[in-house]
Parts: structure tokens; C-alpha cells; sequence
């Protein structure tokens, strides 16, 4: 056995049942083992599109996803991917071929300094440096990449050592990960800050995915009653039809949301970091707030704001010790009178189609359990705004990176992870663009994903700060030169459709979810729609603007 | 600005050093200092950095700690520093 077989039974022996991959020279004995090594291969059409369907498989599944590519241009096209998974904290682990040992440093064909690209587009990254070691280096590039807080490992496997005669009895056994739990006194501490409370609100981010802790924050919300907002990366873990839900928060976030977290005196903050998309002006956010901090990553705590009480263990024992009824009856219905007061509003005027009614219609359309990738830019704010979601492994959207052609890969990488599952693609026309030979993959493993394409011929987000901001100098945000795109899906073999008019919107969303195969539903929208309320750069969150000025 | 010693004990694989650089550099550091030395009968290194900046040195320090290869990270303040350089 050579060390690529040998790779490939470590893979088994990690429950790898899927990867995502293009060959190449420096990569072609991990191949040639892949050939009869029963584990199954999708070939993406670009190395990108593999780390991103990698991170479409792990995040629709909580599952270790697992990419592979072949050194120099290979592994550098697998670098936005890495970066996008760090950002979002997605366990990936991305396998590399290098060039033979002796050749390394020599700037030999396909060669390219890997492992020092690899330093700020992952959590950690090896290069590995003999055919012995390599089992250990995938049990710990395993371990490290689903532990603690999540993200992407790269192991870089030179050619010689791929071919390198290898042991199977130096498999490496799995041990399972132990986290330590909190001191008690800050659970004491937190839960007197719950006590004193008048106006607290729960502030959720993407750790709770992470901890797996979602049954645990629903036990918590419902016991405490207290209004909850979620950010982008949150979505799902909060039952969407809970009354003291508020929605996201942020720059595209609800008004009530925005407006109550900048009234609260306490926030409970479960896995989530203070972006500044979510924050505004991190000065002026949530002045009166004190906070309570879980995150399993010690470093976000006081990373930009100051915890009065962190508690980084295991979310899933922490928050069932924080439960607490809470005598907060008034703030409870001063937050309900604000989401009242401040609902969508789907009344648009004329035959034009309204983005964030269709997708509110597509959710309502969407059997239970659907998935629902998206790319980035105004649709993808829509469709968190828009649609409604019970998991977050069911919302699957960029939100660290905000990284464009993210879309269709991710959806294959769902797809491919959740066959019996309905997979949508929400995708604009500058988005789709990015990734569109992955259109290539859909044919080949005959993936039925159901792709909305809303096309306003425009870089819609860029064309609105260009409008609000940049005194409407639209410098190469027009796309009115965009291909054909039913054709161009009719060209793999996918059938299509074009709308304009609202009226066609309920009829032609039915035909969708009931066509056999993968279907694209190409959306035509007004260029002028922009995405509101936003908090405009700089501004605190409660001065949104919810219209043009 | 001030000055901070940060003492790290990590693993010795080659591309420690660059990772610890590279975490300062990024997350807004200057270096001032460097000193690095493989520990006697082990596998691990010794680095002790003095880095200058407007940001707390806790920002830096979690950070340090996060990395895979860095086993303890250790912060010394100005008046430490200076206790130190009296007893040696």
C-alpha cells in the first residue's frame, strides 16, 4: 500500500462518504486511489467550486466536509474557499498535492508555497513531511477542524510521499473531543445579571450552530421569554414563529430588532462576535447593555466589546444552567408592540416583480426541511429577511467572507449531502456569473437544485451604496450585456424559465418545485429596488434609513 | 505606546515562527524584539517577542493562544519587564 491508499483508508476510518475534488499531476496517486477506494468523488468544474460544495455539504450537515486539489493553481484556486469557511467557522479539511520533496523550493512546475498561503485562510495547516506521519496528520487535521470553534485545515501531501510505501497498522484510533465546563460562579454571576434584567434580549450568532446547541437556545428563549435577534449566520437557530423573535439585526436588519437591542440593559450573546455588519457604530451599540458572553472561542470574548460575565465552555451545558423564568412582562410587550408596529410590507405598485415578495412566497411554497443556498449581495439580504427558516443547516449564505459564486457550488454540496431534501439556489445575475461552470457539475451527478436567479442586470448591492453614497456614479455596476441564461442553462441540459410580471411569480414557483430535474427560474426585476432599512456606514443602528433620502 | 514581552512555548515545526508573525503583523502589533530557541531535550521552542502597540495586549495574547502549535503564551507587563531586566 503507498501513502494515497493509505490517505484514502484514513479518510474511511474518519467516516469520510463523500468528497468534492479536480485532478492534477502533483495530486494523481490520491486519484488513482480514489479510482477503486469506495469513497465517492464529485468533480467540480474548478477547485473553488470543490471547497465551496465542501462547505455546502458540512454546513447542511454538521459533517466534516472534505475537499481535494492538485498543487500550485489547484490549491491556490481552493484559497477563497478556505478563507470563506474560516470566516464561518465550517469544519473542511482540504487535501493538496505538493510536488515531490527534493523539488520543493526549486519553483518547480505547479509549484507553489502552499502551506505559507495556507497561514491566514485556515485554522491550522500541514505539510506533511513523511509517509509515517500521515495518519497522525489526518486524525489531528479531523480533530482540529470539528473541534472547539470549527474552520478549514489543508493538508499538503507531497508526491513522493503519496507513492511512498505505507503500514495500514499505523491508522491512528479516534478519541472523542471533552470540553471543560465553566467555573460555577460565573453561571452564578450571569444568572444575577438575569435577575436584575429589565429590558434583556438574546443575541444569536453562528456558535450556536456550531455547539450544536440549538435544542438548548430554543429551551432557553422559551423559558426566559425574553425578545431574541439573531444575526446573519443565527438564522434558524430561533424558531421563527416564537413571539418574542424579533428577526436579524444589523445593517439589513428588522427596525424592531435594531431598535430594541439599542433600548436593552443586558445582552445574552450565544456564538456570536460583534461584526460590524451587525453592530453599526460599535460605540453606539447596545449603550445600556451589559453582557454576557458564550462562545467557545476565548479569543471573541472582549475582542470588541467587553464582557461582565463570559462563559466560553459548551453552550450546550451552559444555557440549560442559565434557564430562568424572568419577571420582564412589560419589556416583553413594549418588544412585541415594536415588531407590530414595524412588520414587512409586501404592497408594491405595478406589474414588476417584488423580490421580497417572491421569496416570501417561494418560503411559503418550500416543503418543510428545505434548504435554501444563496450567493451575495441584495437577494441574499432578501432571502434572510424574506424567508422563513427552523434550522440554520437549512440557511446557507456567506456571511463572514460575503463571498460572490458561493451560491451553486454550496447548493451542490447540500445537495449531494441531503438528497431527499429540496435544494434552492437563490442566486443574483452578478453571483451566478462567478461560479457558473458549476452548472457543469449539477449535469454530471444529475443534481435536481432548483436555482432562482434574481436578475435586476445589475451588481445590485454595489449599484445601491453607488446610488445612496456615491452621488449615483455607477462606475461597472452595469450588466444589461449579461448572457442569456435560460439558454445558457439549456446548454447543460436544464430546463428554465423567464418571468416578469408578479402574476406569474405563485404558477411558475409551483412548476419549479414540480419539475423532475434541476430547474432555473430566471427572475427579471426592476434595477432601480434597493434593499431596506439599512444602516448606512458609520451610523449607529437605531438612525437606519428606510428609503431613498 | 507601550511595550509588551509575550513568552511562548510552541512546537517545532518549520513554519511555527512564521504563524506567530504573522498573528502579530495582523492583528495590528509592531514587532520591537524577537528571540528564538529550541528547548533542551524536547520537541518545542522557546519565543519571546517585545511588540508595541495602541491595542490591548490581551487582544494579541487570545490570539496566540488559538494557534494549534502554541502551547502556552505568557504576557509581561512594562513594570515586570523592567523587575526582570533588575534581577538579571
Amino acid at each position: 500500500m503507498n501513502g494515497a491508499q493509505y490517505l484514502v483508508k484514513a479518510l474511511h476510518q474518519q467516516g469520510v462518504t463523500q468528497v468534492f475534488g479536480y485532478p492534477g499531476g502533483a495530486i494523481m496517486p490520491v486519484y488513482d486511489a480514489l479510482y477503486d477506494g469506495g469513497i465517492p468523488h464529485l468533480l467540480c468544474r474548478h477547485e473553488q467550486g470543490a471547497a465551496m460544495a465542501a462547505i455546502g455539504y458540512a454546513r447542511s450537515t454538521g459533517k466534516v466536509g472534505v475537499c481535494i486539489a492538485t498543487s500550485g493553481p489547484g490549491a491556490t484556486n481552493l484559497i477563497t474557499g478556505l478563507a470563506d469557511a474560516l470566516l464561518d467557522s465550517v469544519p473542511v479539511v482540504a487535501l493538496t498535492g505538493q510536488v515531490a520533496s527534493p523539488l520543493i523550493g526549486t519553483d518547480a512546475f505547479q509549484e507553489v508555497d502552499v502551506l505559507g498561503l495556507s497561514l491566514a485562510c485556515t485554522k491550522h495547516s500541514f505539510m506533511v513531511q513523511s509517509v509515517d506521519e500521515l495518519g497522525q496528520v489526518v486524525a489531528d487535521a479531523f480533530r482540529i477542524a470539528r473541534s472547539g470553534r470549527p474552520g478549514p485545515v489543508l493538508v499538503d501531501i507531497p508526491k513522493d510521499i503519496q507513492l511512498a510505501k505505507a503500514e495500514l497498522d499505523t491508522l491512528i484510533e479516534l478519541v472523542a473531543e471533552q470540553y471543560e465546563n465553566d467555573e460555577q460562579e460565573a453561571i452564578v454571576a450571569a444568572r444575577k445579571l438575569l435577575s436584575e434584567a429589565k429590558k434583556p434580549v438574546l443575541y444569536v450568532g453562528g456558535g450556536v450552530i456550531a455547539a450544536d446547541a440549538v435544542a438548548e437556545l430554543r429551551d432557553f428563549a422559551a423559558i426566559t421569554t425574553m425578545p431574541s435577534v439573531t444575526t446573519l449566520k443565527g438564522i434558524g437557530s430561533l424558531d421563527p414563529n416564537c413571539p418574542q423573535f424579533l428577526g436579524m439585526l444589523g445593517m439589513h436588519g428588522t427596525k424592531a430588532a435594531n431598535l430594541v437591542v439599542q433600548e436593552a440593559d443586558l445582552l445574552v450573546v450565544a456564538g456570536a462576535r460583534f461584526d460590524d455588519r451587525v453592530t453599526g457604530k460599535l460605540a453606539a451599540f447596545a449603550p445600556h447593555a451589559k453582557i454576557i458572553h458564550l462562545d467557545v472561542d476565548a479569543a471573541e470574548i472582549g475582542k470588541l466589546r467587553s464582557a461582565h460575565v463570559a462563559l466560553h465552555g459548551d453552550m450546550r451545558s451552559v444555557l440549560p444552567q442559565l434557564a430562568m423564568t424572568l419577571n420582564i412582562a412589560s419589556w416583553r410587550e413594549h418588544c412585541a408592540a415594536m415588531k407590530n408596529d414595524y412588520p414587512w410590507r409586501y404592497d408594491h405598485p405595478g406589474e414588476p416583480i417584488y423580490a421580497p415578495l417572491l421569496l416570501k412566497q417561494l418560503s411559503d411554497a418550500l416543503p418543510e426541511n428545505s434548504v435554501v443556498c444563496c450567493d451575495v449581495g441584495q437577494h441574499q439580504m432578501w432571502v434572510a429577511q424574506h424567508m422563513q427558516f427552523n434550522s440554520p443547516r437549512n440557511h446557507i449564505s456567506s456571511s463572514g467572507l460575503g463571498t460572490m459564486g458561493f451560491g451553486l457550488p454550496a447548493a451542490v454540496g447540500a445537495k449531494m449531502a441531503r438528497p431527499n431534501d429540496e435544494v434552492v439556489l437563490v442566486s443574483g445575475d452578478g453571483s451566478f456569473m462567478m461560479n457558473v461552470q458549476e452548472l457543469g457539475t449539477l449535469r454530471r451527478a444529475k443534481l435536481p437544485v432548483k436555482m432562482v436567479l434574481l436578475d435586476n442586470q445589475r451588481l445590485g448591492m454595489v449599484r445601491q451604496w453607488q446610488e445612496l453614497f456615491f452621488d449615483a456614479r455607477f462606475s461597472e455596476t452595469i450588466l444589461s450585456d449579461n448572457p442569456d441564461f435560460v439558454r445558457l442553462a439549456s446548454a447543460f441540459d436544464i430546463a428554465g424559465e423567464t418571468i416578469t410580471r408578479k402574476e406569474e411569480v405563485p404558477a411558475a414557483i409551483a412548476r419549479m418545485l414540480q419539475s423532475d430535474g434541476a430547474y432555473l427560474l430566471h427572475v427579471s426585476i426592476s434595477a432601480e429596488e434597493n434593499v431596506w432599512p439599512l444602516v448606512p456606514p458609520g451610523a449607529a443602528n437605531q438612525d437606519m434609513m428606510e428609503s431613498k433620502p | 505606546m507601550k511595550q509588551h514581552q509575550l513568552n511562548l512555548i510552541t512546537g517545532s515545526r518549520p513554519e511555527v515562527l512564521e504563524r506567530v508573525l504573522r498573528v502579530v503583523r495582523h492583528r495590528g502589533f509592531a514587532l520591537c524584539q524577537l528571540n528564538m530557541e529550541t528547548v533542551p531535550d524536547s520537541s518545542s521552542l522557546r519565543i519571546a517577542v517585545t511588540v508595541e502597540s495602541e491595542r490591548p495586549i490581551q487582544l494579541l495574547q487570545s490570539q496566540l493562544n488559538k494557534l494549534i502549535d502554541v502551547f502556552h503564551v505568557e504576557a509581561l507587563d512594562q513594570s515586570e519587564q523592567s523587575a526582570l531586566k533588575i534581577s538579571a
